[in-house]
């Protein structure tokens, strides 16, 4: 099924739940299956099922907020750096980690990411940018320890 | 930490998390299978029941409003014309006519209602709840019709009602009660009682 992995994968970081994650991405392939008449041919179909999912997703965010739930302590010193990046994206305001999960980790130019949520290029554009910021300002302590480590 | 740096540490990190997705697959082809019913079919069917309903109402309604003379017209039609049970016949016009103005049901009752497209085939004299009416039968693209009149008695005072197969009404000049069997007694009681 295509794109499934990728909705999954942002999904799982909207939600922060897996099975919430789940259903989400179920309820966007079946609403994209039910309403692929509306789907323009010449449109692309990852950023279309990546519209409905947002749309999904905020949807259910109006009628519940979710608090984040904690990311589990991990010991292996290899995936030390992805729980923290993990924190750190997971502390973002919901607004801010969508855009940078489309314009990051999916690839979608910010022009791309402005229509599958809907909001002007400029909002993407300072969205991201504030989301940098505040990953830089999360992730500071381990740079610096990385710096330091260097030195050694 | 420059962009591209953030960038490509966030990216790696989250595109190495090992993605399980044959669960949601199953779902979502479950899901497909099973038929979509849409909200218009769920209110057509609503619909459909509530118009069931209200028909089988009325007909149960009209069925208890139906005077006993009707359902035995009705009974006497099933014998004569559906059973197609022997009996003597008249089928002169001006015998049919003279018949009729013994029994006090006028003849021009007879010849007006000739004038409604239906065909006059024959008649005879018979009794629906000890009363005698008159035995009039009809054709029309190949369906009989039973027309049963007397002098108005008083039976029934209301206007052309009833079901498919029978209908009934009583003018000044004559009681009248239109049976057919799988045909539309009401349209022609309505174009009879026009003439009537």
């Amino acid at each position: 099924m295509p794109h499934v992995r990728s909705l999954l994968r942002v999904a799982r970081r909207l939600t922060v739940d897996s099975a919430a994650a789940e259903d989400l991405v179920q309820e966007t392939m079946l609403l994209a299956w039910r309403g692929f008449h509306g789907f323009r041919r010449d449109s692309n179909a990852r950023a279309w099922l990546f519209r409905i999912l947002l749309n999904a997703f905020y949807g259910q965010v109006r009628k519940v907020s979710r608090a984040p739930q904690p990311v589990p302590a991990v010991v292996d010193a290899k995936l030390q750096e992805a729980v923290e990046i993990e924190e750190a994206l997971l502390a973002l305001p919901i607004d801010q980690r969508s855009v940078l999960l489309l314009c990051i980790v999916e690839g979608f130019t910010c022009r791309e990411a402005a229509e599958i949520l809907n909001v002007p290029i400029g909002t993407v554009m300072s969205r991201l940018s504030r989301a940098r910021q505040e990953l830089r300002k999360s992730l500071a302590p381990r740079v610096k320890a990385e710096a330091k480590a260097a030195f050694q | 930490m420059s962009d591209d740096e953030l960038d490509q540490r966030v990216r790696a990190s989250v595109l190495a998390e090992q993605i399980d997705t044959s669960r949601v697959e199953a779902a979502v082809l479950n899901r497909m299978r099973q038929r979509h019913v849409p909200g218009w079919a769920v209110a057509a069917a609503a619909v459909i029941a509530m118009v069931g309903a209200s028909v089988l109402s009325y007909r149960t309604f009209v069925k208890e409003q139906t005077p006993p003379i009707c359902v035995a017209a009705a009974q006497d039609h099933q014998r004569e014309i559906v059973q197609g049970e022997p009996r003597p016949w008249l089928s002169d016009i001006f015998a049919i006519q003279s018949l009729a103005e013994k029994q006090g049901v006028p003849a021009s009752a007879i010849a007006a209602l000739t004038t409604t497209g239906y065909g006059l085939q024959r008649a005879r004299l018979c009794f629906l709840k000890k009363q005698i009416f008159l035995h009039l039968v009809y054709t029309k693209d190949g369906s009989e019709y039973s027309v049963y009149l007397r002098p108005p008695s008083g039976l029934f005072n209301d206007s052309v009602r009833g079901g498919q197969a029978l209908a009934y009404f009583e003018t000044n000049r004559v009681t009248a009660v239109f049976v057919s069997h799988g045909a539309d007694a009401l349209a022609f009681a309505r174009a009879g009682a026009r003439v009537l």
